[in-house]
């Protein structure tokens, strides 16, 4: 159990940075409001769109991850369990 | 340091099996710890008793009451590890996300909210308290003294509390299950610091600055209430002796 806890937390805050650190280069308008939640520019280049599509990317590795590792997998092991238990 | 790093000083016949003292658990408490965290932190208290005694056995060996481990390699080396972690995290976010400079401070025009830095706020909310200040029948409904007086009057008797505790309380507990209370009022304290700079800024917090004010003196004794209630349910189970063993870092009172 703690084991998928770390493995969930992990890939929540290092996927997590990466996100906030695209987010600041590229969704930034100011410091002062709408700070990393700013509309993305209207004509990227290349970099930036490389870089727009991987801030989303891990946005949602890092929630999907988190919640597939407090969540999912502990549902599905309890279920196997019980699954197994009811069987026997 | 691993079992074969050890001198050849065993009293053991090399066997790695160490007679039995009375803190030693038998072997049905040992059965009972088979898996998972529990099993873990057996593992790691059972071989810290081992160093400990291969320590003990050893001739240059002075007997004293602090135990602990070595300061190196154990401590070091965790607290390079911890000091290289944030430290490359200050040097990641300075390099990735270097801050706005900001325009500089104008001096001739006064903004629209004065606060104190944040972590002054509840000495700011303990100034606003004059809804506590009684009317005394005595001096005809006035107030012994002003409201803003009353305020660092109040000041003064918290910081004056937070002085006190260490000589009413000397701290020989390591966990909050061995003294209750005692946590207790911590957390009555860390709850009732965060609830007094809630009411510091109360004309920034969308609620009724009536139910605020009761909050933030009621929240303090509930959440200390479930605490001592808490620790209270966990102290069935809680293994006093152990801990002692292993953190016997002052003398016994």
């Amino acid at each position: 159990m703690a084991d998928e806890f770390a493995k969930g937390l992990g890939i929540l805050t290092t996927a997590g940075l990466a996100w906030m650190v695209l987010a600041g280069w590229y969704t930034t308008a100011s410091f002062a409001e709408g700070q990393l939640l700013a509309p993305p520019p209207s004509d990227p280049g290349v970099y930036a769109s490389i870089g727009l599509f991987l801030k989303d990317a891990l946005f949602w590795f890092a929630v999907l991850g988190a919640l597939t590792f407090w969540v999912v997998v502990p549902l599905v092991e309890q279920a196997r369990e019980a699954w197994a238990e009811r069987s026997s | 340091m691993s079992d074969n790093d050890t001198p050849e000083t065993e009293t053991d016949g090399g066997t790695g099996i160490v007679p039995p003292d009375d803190e030693t658990p038998t072997w049905s408490e040992r059965k009972e710890r088979t898996q998972g965290l529990s099993r873990l932190t057996y593992e790691y208290f059972e071989r810290a008793r081992r160093e400990d005694q291969d320590l003990r056995q050893e001739s240059s060996y002075v007997e004293r009451d602090v135990l602990g481990f070595p300061a190196w390699p154990h401590e070091m080396i965790r607290n390079l590890a911890l000091t290289s972690f944030f430290v490359g995290m200050i040097v990641f976010l300075s390099a990735t996300l270097p801050p706005e400079m900001m325009p500089p401070a104008n001096s001739s025009s006064t903004p629209a909210v004065i606060l104190p830095d944040w972590y002054l706020y509840w000495s700011f909310g303990l100034l606003k308290l004059g809804p506590l200040n009684p009317d005394l029948a005595l001096l005809g409904g006035k107030s012994l003294m002003a409201d803003r007086t009353y305020g660092v009057l109040a000041n003064l008797v918290v910081v004056g509390a937070i002085t006190i505790v260490p000589f009413l309380n000397k701290g020989a507990a390591r966990r909050p299950v061995e003294q209750p209370f005692w946590a207790s009022v911590g957390v009555f304290g860390v709850i009732f610091a965060f609830t007094v700079a809630v009411l510091s800024v109360k004309n920034l917090v969308p609620m009724d600055s009536h139910l605020l004010f009761d909050l933030t003196f009621l929240l303090p004794f509930v959440g200390g209430f479930i605490a001592y209630a808490i620790l209270k349910s966990m102290r069935e189970g809680y293994m006093f002796t152990l801990n002692r063993r292993y953190y016997r870092l002052r003398p016994p009172k």
